[in-house]
């Protein structure tokens, strides 16, 4: 990664465009616009950023499909950015491979938290990856299958252990239903959202101190789940 | 129908025949009667009881009966009562001047008699047509379904002109596809060609046509014009019923048009709020030249994170507004937690409840229920703010929900301290625009429940607004199961609740038996009063 990540910003909105360029230089960033899809598509290729932050609502192309043509030749993390009624859209983005969302209007905190994510987890997806996933009090042994909670060991069935390890590894990121359901069951089981309701339900009654109030299995409505870390 | 008239006309004939015979039987019989006393009777009594003969002639079978029987009277009377008997010769000058006299009078009378027995028929006939028609036009007025109108039609045409069989099609002008109506019901009708069709016309076109079948004996030809006046009453009512489709469209469309006309005004007086308050406190800041301190920059820039939420919730409720409007709602329907939906929204809305002490009692083995999360959280929010909105400062927002107390659907109830609303109002606080008290004195779009009641109602839900005393309720159903098909967000939800409990006064739904008493909300005992306003929701850990 280079000293100063570079931020591709695809967005039609003027005033996003501007608030963003602002905001992300005075933290450090460099960064470039696109107003239009074949545009950030075009800027995209010519010079390879570290982030694509994409609005999914382009007036030229679905945002959607600039994701997947993004993701048919990088792997660069790409936030999405779309407004509270379109769930679909977001869960379809997701689906096709960007790394995480936001929903229209976010605080820039959330949107900082996010990218330093993203950059982080690409960051880390081309060293050797962590092996241990620390939570507050619950410590996650990925390669030793044990799972601690405040110094005690934790029993988890298999499947149990199997989603937990899953969100783990992607710590901090959302993770829809199907994409958990598809890798911890199997592809068939991608509708059924309650076995996997029912799954995290009882992870947070052994890992949370209030399951009422996860502050580390965290729900994103309608469209997954994120496991939430310290660093 | 031009293959009938000579039908029709041998039918006539073949009665006009019977009735002359039966005036010559008649007058037989009346003449072997004066023959037998003949010899008690003089020739003017004879004359005189012949004209009996020939007036009951007329007065029954009209006016050739009578002719004819004046005639045969006329003839016998010669032939057998005047001198020379048994010849048709004449020998007294005074009874041919009799026989004159008898002959002009009997026909004279007949065709009085006949003539006004044929205007009694007449206007029998018209009576009798003008009842029909009155009984047709008053089954049809009123009916504005189509469906309708061919039933009523059909059957009063079979009724009326005894058919075996009567189909109605109707095809108005604009509609595409053909109603067809078949009369009696569960008959075939017959496979022949009809006995007789009749277009249903008015001055804009023709709205259809009746097919009518009739075995026992072809239509006359004033029961063709009386049915031809029948279809064109029954084209009358097509075109009524379209105009008055028409002219509901034009109400609705104009009650829609001034719903967004003051829907408007409020908007932008509503939206004009916030925005205020965010140039204020920006342009304050910008302009600050070291008079502000931390603590009220700080304040400041609060104050315009919160209204833009505020924005952004007012914006959420008019959308949500449109698509109910629109019956453009469709709920996504997934399993959710209530609990979580709840401690979201009570997240996000943690500025707003601050002078408030919100309590949840979510049992923590509450199912999962079918819903739309967003729609969901927006009743949720909407409720809350509206409560926040009327209940005085530091008193309680309880906020339950349980499974079993209404069959097949989980209850929720969102509870505050509030005023409580005439009886009369409970109802209506749904309705778009609606307030209790005077539109200046709470700020707000009147969108909020109208909302909550078209998301609730698309859930196959219900919702209604109950006093209790000290207390202001708002509950609402949600089903368990996806089963109940989503109601259209206007129509009348499924009707989980009984009436009854809509509609009293006292706490709708005793939620906890064991706690009926001065409480009517009952909440988690360990949960009550202990935790105070501060919100019940440890601070998420921030993504660092």
């Amino acid at each position: 990664m280079t000293a100063q990540p570079r931020i591709l910003v695809i967005d039609d909105e003027a005033q996003i465009l501007r608030a963003l360029r602002t905001i992300l230089s005075a933290k450090k960033f460099q960064v470039e616009l696109a107003s239009r899809g074949e545009e950030g598509l075009a800027l995209a290729a010519a010079n390879p950023p570290d982030l694509v932050i994409l609005d999914l609502g382009l007036p030229d192309m679905d945002g959607v499909e600039v994701c997947a043509q993004l993701r048919e030749w990088t792997q660069v993390p790409i936030i999405v950015l779309s407004v509270r009624e379109s769930e679909r859209d977001k869960v379809a983005a997701l689906d096709k491979g960007a790394d995480d969302y936001l929903t229209k209007p976010f605080g820039i905190e959330e949107l900082l938290a996010r990218i330093r994510v993203a950059l982080r987890h690409s960051a880390q997806a081309m060293g050797s990856p962590r092996t241990v996933v620390v939570a507050g009090p619950i410590q996650v042994d990925l390669a030793g299958h044990t799972v601690q909670r405040a110094g005690g060991d934790v029993k988890l069935t298999a499947t149990e252990f199997k989603l937990l390890a899953y969100l783990a590894a992607n710590s901090n990121r959302v993770l829809t239903h199907q994409a958990i359901l598809s890798h911890v069951w199997d592809a068939g089981d991608a509708d059924h959202v309650e076995y996997l309701r029912v799954y995290i339900a009882q992870l947070r009654k052994k890992l949370e101190a209030n399951p009422e109030e996860p502050q580390y299995l965290l729900t994103e409505p309608g469209i997954g789940y994120r496991f939430i870390t310290d660093d | 129908m031009a293959m009938r008239t000579p039908k029709v006309e041998l039918r006539d004939l073949a009665g006009t025949l019977k009735h002359y015979l039966l005036a010559l039987v008649i007058l037989a019989i009346w003449t072997g009667l004066l023959w037998f006393f003949r010899n008690v009777l003089s020739t003017q009594v004879v004359a005189l009881l012949y004209l009996l003969a020939v007036i009951l002639s007329a007065t029954l079978w009209g006016l050739g009966s009578g002719i004819l029987s004046s005639l045969a009277a006329f003839l016998t009377f010669n032939y057998l009562f005047i001198p020379p008997y048994h010849t048709f010769a004449v020998q007294l000058p005074e009874d041919l001047l009799a026989l004159c006299v008898f002959l002009i009078v009997a026909v004279v009378i007949s065709q009085l008699l006949g003539m006004a027995r044929a205007g009694v028929q007449a206007a029998t006939a018209r009576e009798r047509e003008a009842t029909q028609l009155y009984e047709l036009s008053i089954a049809l007025s009123g009916l504005q379904e189509i469906p309708a109108i061919a039933r009523t039609l059909g059957e009063q045409i079979c009724e009326t002109f005894c058919a075996d069989g009567v189909e109605v099609v109707l095809s108005p002008l604009g509609v595409s596809a053909p109603y067809r109506c078949s009369l009696p019901e569960n008959t075939k009708l017959p496979a022949a060609d009809p006995d007789g069709s009749f277009p249903m016309t008015t001055a804009r076109g023709t709205q259809g046509k009746v097919n009518l079948w009739r075995s026992a004996s072809p239509l006359s030809a004033q029961e063709q014009r009386m049915l031809r006046t029948f279809t064109s009453q029954g084209a009358l009512a097509v075109e009524h019923s379209l105009l008055a489709e028409a002219s509901n469209r034009t109400k609705v469309l104009e009650e829609s048009d001034r719903l967004k006309t003051s829907l408007l005004s409020s908007v932008s007086h509503e939206l004009r709020t916030p925005l205020a308050t965010i140039k204020a406190a920006v342009s304050s800041l910008r302009t600050d030249e070291g008079d502000l301190d931390e603590a009220s920059q700080a304040e400041l820039l609060a104050q315009i994170e919160e209204e833009s939420d505020h924005l952004n919730l007012l914006v959420g409720n008019l959308l949500n507004s449109t698509r109910i409007e629109l019956g453009a709602l469709n709920p996504q329907r997934k399993w959710n937690s209530l609990a979580e939906i709840v401690s979201a929204v009570l997240k996000r809305m943690r500025q707003v409840t601050a002078n408030h002490i919100i309590q949840v009692d979510i049992p923590s083995d509450l199912p999962l229920l079918p819903v739309d999360y967003y729609q969901i959280e927006q009743v949720f929010t909407n409720l809350i703010s509206n409560s926040v909105k009327y209940a005085p400062v530091g008193t309680q927002i309880q906020i339950d929900a349980r499974a079993g107390v209404i069959e097949g659907a989980v209850l929720v109830r969102v509870s505050n301290q509030g005023p409580s609303v005439p009886e009369a109002d409970l109802g209506r606080i749904f309705d778009k625009f609606y307030r209790i008290t005077s539109a200046d004195q709470v700020a707000g779009t009147g969108l909020g429940l109208s909302i909550c009641k078209g998301i609730i109602e698309a859930h196959g839900g219900k919702i209604w607004a109950s006093n209790a005393p000290g207390w202001f309720l708002f509950n609402f159903s949600l089903p368990l199961t996806l089963d109940p098909a989503p109601q259209k967000p206007t129509g009348n939800g499924v009707d989980l609740v009984p009436t009854n409990l809509q509609r009293n006064g006292e706490d709708p739904v005793p939620i906890n038996p064991k706690r009926n008493g001065e409480d009517p909300v009952p909440i988690n005992p360990k949960r009550n009063g202990v935790e105070g306003a501060a919100p019940q929701h440890p601070e998420e850990s921030k993504t660092t």
